[in-house]
């Protein structure tokens, strides 16, 4: 049992640290890919927007 | 009489119901706004297939970090203790492994379908993409059922909200006030869900995984502050022994091999086969991104059930030290029914958190709550639309009246989960429920994903008989197994699926299920019943048998013109 119990200390506190470091990382990248993803669907609507209207 | 007349009150007062009150019409708000940006039917399902790899991960871990997974994880971590870990173990590398191979997902993604149905009808026709899209549906929206019902036993637990029948004689009947606390919350997520479909999905995840993360980290520092760490190992290792440890240690103390090995496939399907899972390897931007998303995700697949399985184990050491406590949720030593194990968690997090993080952390999982379900409704009714309705029209559907149809299917789907999940009475535990009610679908799944993508051989009618294989999972319902008593007892009899039981603890249904035992096995202190056959032993036995029809039927009735694009 012994064996049990050092194994699941060592890896509930190294899932707790590695989700921790993954957390900021996430929260920081997700929020620049977030702003990349509102840019691609605006400029694609106004491309769209552009497309549309009647040529001479 | 509620559980303040026993000395345990909550710490959740008014400033945490305007923190919940105040993130709730900020992350609604943030949803209607995103309207702006859906143009088409493709902006609605897949945000565009803009995702990149961090806004990726943080709604992949934001959908599956629900707060219904929280509470059945808290509640497996509440009964097996630290052997629960593995499953949580199993999920990481399952999802690593995917991550590392694109096993499933890369190829499906390569196709640039949107749906695992679309996947059916390119590899076997329109009419497995019909019946694989309504099995898919009616598993998925049957799987949703009780979550409204979970999401009021967490405000009960933490907010001691409609508690007041609860001790000494628990009811868990939800109180009216309730029922309309959830069903604003349900309006919310209808609203945000119809009006931003996929773009506002994976923004609110993204405001979700934020709160939650951080707030998850938070309590359990405290928990292991509150308890200490020595303190409950001792105590689990006191109450469980190694059954508390080692996850092989055999049933029914422990898991078993058998449980193991079910979890490893469980890991698959919630992250390979699972549709709302896949819709985000399809929104994906590139086959790279795809790849980074599963192997950064695998530490979301761990920590969503890891963290929860500690809480927990946590619960069941402040219940254990808490007399008036220890009388309601282990009566003489035993275990109280599962209902009432299931607010163990939200108990304890209502006495150890200090008032304003209570707040938060309620909020990110009320949050979670609704993005569970914004998710879970915007995929089974793209399903629905896509591959249900849409194949019947050979000129096919404008893009308009797909989004209209999907809108339409949101808000009734969403009508019928009020109803089933919170009015109608299930009498079912919530783990068993929710692993059979999805194995209806990816039993069948993992046949046609893994021979459709891998071997040119399988055929159409290996198809359909492994999905109408996977109807054969709902045998795993404990209820279905009573009805089906005629044909199963004899089985059960034969492999050995019985127990002794306590003559005291007979009811009028375990009498209807040994009435037909010889009288000589009925002691004076116990009687011999009918085991339940688990849903691990169903599963498997299901998945054997879709895989070895799916092989069968192709290799006797092969396709006409083998399909290319495998």
């Amino acid at each position: 049992m012994s064996f049990w119990i050092y194994f699941w200390t060592i890896f509930f506190f190294a899932s707790l640290a590695v989700f921790a470091t993954l957390a900021v990382v996430v929260s920081i990248g997700g929020f620049f890919n977030i702003r990349s993803l509102f840019k691609s669907l605006t400029d694609r609507d106004e491309q769209n927007a552009v497309n549309e209207e009647p040529t001479e | 009489m509620g559980l303040s007349a026993i000395g345990i009150e909550t710490n959740f007062g008014p400033l945490d119901w305007g923190i919940v009150a105040a993130y709730l019409i900020i992350i609604v708000a943030v949803g209607v706004y995103i309207k702006r940006y859906i143009s088409n039917v493709t902006d609605f399902i897949v945000a565009g297939r803009g995702l990149r790899t961090f806004l990726a991960v943080a709604t992949m871990i934001g959908t599956e970090l629900g707060l219904v997974t929280v509470m059945y994880s808290a509640q497996k971590g509440f009964t097996g203790g630290f052997a629960a870990f593995h499953i949580a173990l199993a999920a990481a590398i399952v999802t690593v492994m995917v991550g590392l191979t694109g096993f499933i997902v890369v190829p499906l993604r390569r196709m640039n379908v949107m749906t695992i149905p679309e996947f059916y009808e390119r590899r076997f026709g329109r009419g497995v993409r019909i019946l694989g899209g309504t099995v898919l549906a009616f598993s998925g929206i049957l799987n949703m059922g009780l979550f409204l019902k979970a999401g009021g036993i967490f405000v009960m637990g933490i907010t001691n909200i409609g508690l007041t029948d609860m001790a000494p004689d628990m009811q868990l009947a939800l109180g009216t006030e309730l029922k309309i606390i959830m069903t604003v919350l349900l309006g919310c997520v209808l609203l945000y869900t119809t009006l931003g479909g996929m773009v506002s999905v994976v923004v609110l995840d993204y405001i979700q995984f934020v709160v939650l993360s951080f707030g998850l980290l938070a309590t359990s520092l405290l928990s292991i502050r509150y308890l200490g760490w020595q303190n409950i190992i001792d105590t689990v290792s006191e109450l469980k022994g190694t059954a508390g440890f080692n996850p092989f240690h055999p049933p029914p103390e422990g898991f078993g091999t058998l449980y193991v090995i079910w979890m490893f496939f469980l890991g698959l399907v919630s992250c390979a086969i699972w549709q709302t899972a896949v819709i985000r390897a399809c929104a994906a931007e590139s086959i790279r991104v795809v790849k980074r998303l599963y192997i950064w995700s695998s530490i979301g697949f761990l920590i969503r059930f890891l963290l929860p399985f500690f809480f927990g184990i946590c619960a069941l050491v402040f219940i254990v030290q808490k007399e008036p406590l220890r009388a309601i949720f282990l009566p003489d030593g035993t275990e109280a029914s599962s209902d009432i194990t299931l607010m163990a968690m939200p108990i304890f997090l209502g006495q150890i958190l200090p008032a304003g993080l209570i707040g938060i952390v309620s909020a990110g999982m009320l949050a979670a709550f609704m993005s569970t379900h914004d998710s879970y409704l915007l995929c089974w009714s793209s399903v629905l639309t896509q591959d249900v309705v849409a194949p019947w029209f050979k000129k096919g559907l404008s893009s308009k009246a797909r989004l209209l149809l999907t809108r339409i299917f949101i808000v009734a789907i969403g009508i019928f989960i009020l109803v089933w999940g919170l009015w109608y009475d299930l009498g079912q535990d919530l783990w068993d429920y929710m692993a059979i009610s999805g194995a209806i679908y990816f039993t069948g799944a993992i046949a046609l994903l893994v021979f459709g993508l891998y071997w040119k051989r399988a055929s159409k009618v290996g198809a359909y008989s492994a999905l109408f294989c996977g109807f054969l999972a709902v045998v795993g319902l404990t209820p279905v197994q009573n009805r089906l008593g005629f044909l199963l007892n004899p089985l059960k009899l034969h492999f050995g699926f019985t127990k002794d039981i306590p003559i005291e603890d007979v009811t009028e249904k375990t009498v209807l299920v040994i009435k037909d035992l010889p009288i000589e096995q009925i002691s004076a202190k116990t009687v011999l019943v009918y085991d339940t056959i688990g849903s691990e032993i169903v599963g498997l036995t299901v998945i054997a048998l879709a895989v070895l029809t799916m092989i069968v039927g192709s290799l006797v009735f092969p396709d006409d013109r083998m399909s290319s694009e495998a």
